[in-house]
């Protein structure tokens, strides 16, 4: 309650409201057009054809079909997996590490790295797919500069370890987000508190660990969401490097709801996949907003 | 001074990372400086900017000045709306304001498949099918990012300054401009950049939007590389895609610089 | 005050945009890219001719299909639209284009287009759009590699053991792709229409479509059937059972480029694709002379299973094609420019510049044309082609037969394959739009 006693705030409270009249509105607009998207996951509406136009409600038939076809349930195993892998574990404790190392260093150094991972992350997706294939093709990178001089025979990538060279194309494009966020919450840590604590004899290490890291909890937990959510829907990388392939080895959701509602033309059955999807990263986000809690 | 700086250890391990980082572009590189281009990975026996030439001979320029347009407009757009709400959402205890926010996060979710066709007819309606269409549609798309993002930041500015602002007499709009904003201004950078490359790398919604091809921004321009069959130049698209994200590098370091003259190094007073 | 600027500025450009709109007629075209070579010559011609403007859109190819639907959908569209010919039928049956037969029988070049060809363009027997060209397809085969495996050429295979057979030997003989046949979603609609399409219809008799995905009459697709069984049998055999070909090629970032090199390195074996490849297996544009291309490879028609009564040989047909919104402002001039584009001294010059295959007699019969040795053999195989199943729906089916292929390379059993497409037909079409053959 200690906010509402501030006086250039109660005092103001027109203003303000007014300020946030622009957001609500469009806010608005944003909750009207994902309504629709709800909508259309009960009924048979389609991309093209008579039934992009005359479709009709199909109740929970397409809910249903997540679990009695092929494809839904598999796609989320593999989503997890590169979600995890690739958003959890790379791009965010990379781009934490880097964010903390970077720092203190001397601003040569710092900006060499961050136009390499800023170079990842602003090159468009499809170009970043043929880069990555070029680089673990028989031919590429990889095997020319280390496969084959250490005398072994060039490894066709892709067809044997997809799901793993995917995870690591996607960490190499998007660290650059987590590491720019966490460059400016750490930027919002007041030296004061750091300087305090190094007089006090804390370590490095320890700096971050009990010093840094509580102070930039909100943003810890809002990146985890945004990331999560990114990488759950994310797909023009994996798409156009695999197609989802070999077989189903790396079809995501994203992938698999890509095909339903672009290929097959089913929009009704991608909305419903989509809202599963939905619901499960709504799931994953209750955990992340324990984080968000303090913990006195 | 923070003399915390790394040791000879941490550079060198650094360096390693980045080159580790950077060696796939040898492909972009390699491709984009040979004239015979063929997609491998291979030493060019020639070498020349043709293909430079090439990427810049068609309509490029125009699509340049689009994607500036588009990419600075959304990113603006974004943060202007997101400053206003996100202060009172930062400072007045509105209940839920946490799970709201979140929630609307989380309903960005829904593929924009779903949304497209419900906002293009909009569009039509409002007579927005054009530049300005995809700027308050991308705005739209990224409003509920951008907000949960802007309060973080301005949760952090300790709110003792702007008490102390306030019993020396200022206004809440001088209050906002001189004590907020400055505070977050790495946190405002960050939400400005991230709108302004997700709006500079959006295919659908301009592709869709214009009605003239005089409109087009580069995201679409990159693809007159792809020809019918599957008949790629590489040639074209690498040269086009370095052009394509050169600028948006060049805004970030415009941006950088302008960030460490502000609040890093100055002391906050508890 | 930001709400007013916003509000202020909306109208400002709303009015801009009223006030620019035409008051006089003009045609306005929308078309992909890398058509420019055909349409832009015919776009000066109709304007010098007519002196009217036309307002050309030119898009990548990419995002085209959806932008188009979305367009005629809003009622955005150009007044005259290129499309992929599976469109047609899609847009035609939800009242977006136009009836073109009134139109075409005022026009005296109408009488050289192939009947088969105008069936691609056509929804319940009118013509809504024309094609731009056509194509057939066939098995490539590698000469080098198959003198390696001892298989004498050329090779003229009577049915599929013929094709597995040939398969098996160039694997013995250390061929890395020995049977290169399209399978899978990353082949998008390469894995229906060069593969499984192509095998379908020698599968079983034609009689009542059973060698079909769609039974015409009664159009009802068909849900199980000996031929698709058939079909399925073979893609399990040839990437599952037998081995006969790893499936990476099929899920390549660039398949094209990722079979020229593979071509390039002499590891391809057969390869089922079309007669683009006369070029395209180099490079589209640029390719070699005819005497190094007949030196590296050479090409056979597909032929049918070898089941009693099926097809000797098979061929399907595609292709791009150009039609009228149903609400263009001006029918007749939007018309105009269709024949304009499609006026013969334009049509030709393109047809023979880029070795496309003509969808018309009076190109495919002159000169120029039967000088080209490969175009002349491979027109033969038109005169016997069928067309997609130009029916609303196609692309769905197709995307589900993709799918069956992608499960099939994955090693699922033809049984379950069969039983997932069938379900999925079911739920797509209803219970009364989908039949079994026995």
């Amino acid at each position: 309650m200690r906010n509402q006693a501030n006086p250039w705030l109660t005092g103001n409270l027109f203003v303000l409201v007014l300020g946030m009249l622009p957001a609500i509105v469009l806010i608005g607009a944003l909750l009207y057009f994902t309504a629709w998207a709800f909508a259309f996951s009960f009924t048979d509406l389609a991309l093209v054809g008579r039934k992009s136009v005359e479709w009709s409600w199909v109740g929970l038939e397409n809910f249903e079909r997540l679990f009695t076809r092929r494809g839904f349930l598999e796609s989320l195993w593999t989503t997890v997996i590169f979600v995890f892998f690739s958003a959890i574990v790379g791009q965010s404790v990379l781009g934490f590490l880097l964010a903390a190392t970077l720092r203190g260093t001397q601003s040569t150094i710092r900006s060499v790295v961050e136009v390499c991972i800023m170079l990842g992350w602003l090159l468009p997706d499809i170009v970043a797919a043929f880069l990555w294939s070029a680089t673990t093709s028989q031919t590429g990178l990889i095997n020319q500069l280390i496969v084959v001089p250490l005398g072994f025979r060039p490894i066709n990538f892709i067809n044997e370890y997809a799901l793993p060279i995917v995870t690591v194309a996607n960490i190499w494009k998007g660290t650059a987000w987590s590491y720019l966020l966490f460059s400016a919450a750490l930027d919002s840590v007041s030296r004061e508190v750091v300087e305090a604590a190094k007089v006090d004899g804390a370590t490095p290490f320890q700096r971050i660990w009990l010093v840094q890291l509580p102070i930039i909890r909100p943003h810890i937990a809002t990146n985890m969401l945004f990331i999560t959510i990114w990488t759950f829907t994310y797909f023009p990388l994996i798409f156009a490097m695999t197609g989802g392939g070999p077989g189903r080895q790396t079809e995501t959701l994203a992938v698999f709801l890509y095909n339903q509602s672009f290929a097959r033309g089913n929009l009704g059955f991608g909305s419903a996949i989509s809202v599963a999807m939905l619901a499960i990263v709504g799931v994953l986000s209750l955990f992340y907003l324990r984080l968000l809690r303090e913990p006195k | 001074m923070d003399n915390t700086g790394p040791s000879r250890l941490t550079a060198i391990a650094l360096a390693f990372m980045a080159v580790i980082w950077v060696s796939p572009f040898s492909w972009l590189i390699l491709n984009a400086f040979n004239p015979l281009s063929t997609g491998q990975l291979e030493i060019p026996k020639a070498f020349g900017f043709d293909n430079f030439g090439l990427a810049v001979s068609g309509n490029a320029g125009r699509q340049f000045i689009n994607s500036l347009i588009i990419a600075a407009g959304t990113a603006t757009l974004s943060v202007v709306v997101g400053i206003s709400a996100a202060y009172p959402l930062s400072r007045l205890r509105i209940p839920g304001r946490n799970a709201l926010l979140w929630t609307l996060v989380l309903l960005r979710m829904l593929p924009s498949a779903g949304v497209l066709v419900p906002l293009y007819f909009a569009a039509q309606r409002s007579g927005l099918l054009n530049q300005l269409g995809v700027i308050i549609a991308l705005t739209i798309l990224n409003l509920p990012f951008t907000l949960l993002l802007l309060k973080n930041f301005f949760d952090t500015v300790p709110i003792e300054l702007e008490e102390a602002a306030y019993v020396e007499g200022a206004s809440l709009l001088q209050i906002v401009t001189k004590i907020v904003l400055p505070m977050s201004r790495a946190g405002i950078a960050v939400v400005w950049f991230f709108s302004f490359t997700g709006a500079w790398n959006e295919f659908l919604l301009p592709l869709i939007f214009a009605r003239v091809q005089d409109a087009f921004p580069m995201s679409v321009g990159l693809y007159a590389a792809f020809g019918q069959q599957g008949a790629i130049n590489y040639g074209f698209l690498t040269a086009f895609s370095i052009l394509y994200a050169a600028p948006a590098i060049g805004v970030y370091f415009l941006l950088r610089r302008n960030m460490n003259t502000g609040f890093a190094g100055v002391g906050v007073k508890g | 005050m930001l709400r007013r600027g916003f509000l202020t500025t909306v109208a400002a450009v709303s009015l801009m945009a009223a006030s620019a709109l035409p008051t006089q007629a003009e045609v306005s075209f929308m078309y992909p890219e890398w058509l420019s070579a055909l349409v832009e010559p015919g776009i000066a011609a109709f304007q010098t001719e007519t002196g009217e403007t036309v307002k050309a859109i030119k898009l990548p190819g990419q995002g085209y299909d959806q932008r188009i639907a979305l367009d005629l959908s809003a009622g955005t569209a150009a007044d005259v639209n290129v499309m992929d010919s599976f469109m047609v039928s899609e847009l035609a049956s939800a009242g977006y284009l136009l009836p073109l037969d009134e139109q075409l029988k005022g026009w005296d070049q109408f009488q050289y287009y192939m009947p088969g060809l105008l069936e691609v363009a056509s929804y319940q027997g009118k013509v809504y759009a024309l094609p731009t060209d056509t194509d057939v397809r066939m098995l490539w085969y590698d000469l080098s590699n198959f003198a390696k495996a001892g298989i004498p050429t050329p090779w003229e295979p009577k049915n599929w053991a013929d094709i597995l057979d040939a398969a098996q030997k160039l694997k013995d003989a250390g061929v890395q792709y020995p049977f290169q046949l399209p399978a899978g979603t990353k082949q998008a609609e390469a894995a229906t229409m060069q593969g499984v399409y192509m095998a379908l219809l020698g599968a079983d008799v034609p009689e009542g479509d059973r060698n079909r995905l769609l039974k015409r009459d009664t159009n009802q697709w068909i849900g199980d059937s000996p031929a698709l069984r058939r079909t399925f049998d073979l893609y399990a055999k040839v990437y599952a059972e037998d081995k006969l070909n790893p499936a990476d090629l099929n899920y390549a970032t660039d398949i094209g480029a990722a079979v020229r090199s593979a071509l390039a390195n002499d590891q391809l074996g057969i390869l089922a694709s079309g007669s683009w490849e006369d070029a395209c297996l180099w490079d589209c544009n640029n390719p070699p002379s005819r005497e190094v291309r007949d030196a590296e490879v050479a090409w056979t028609p597909w032929p049918g299973s070898g089941e009693p009564g099926t097809k000797k040989t098979t061929n399907i047909s595609g292709g791009w094609t150009i039609g009228v919104n149903a609400n263009a402002s001006d029918k007749d001039l939007a018309f105009k420019l269709v024949t304009a584009i499609f006026d013969e001294g334009n049509f030709k010059a393109w047809t023979l510049a880029t070795h496309r295959m003509a969808v018309r007699t009076d190109i495919s019969e002159s000169k120029e044309y039967m000088a080209d040795p490969f175009l002349a053999k491979a027109t033969a195989l038109a005169a016997d082609t069928t067309g997609r199943d130009t029916v609303p729906g196609y692309q769905t089916v197709s995307a589900l037969i993709q799918q069956a292929t992608s499960d099939l390379v994955d090693g699922v059993s033809v049984d379950e394959v069969i039983q997932t497409y069938h379900d999925a037909l079911v739920d797509e079409f209803g219970k009364e739009n989908v039949v079994t053959y026995e």
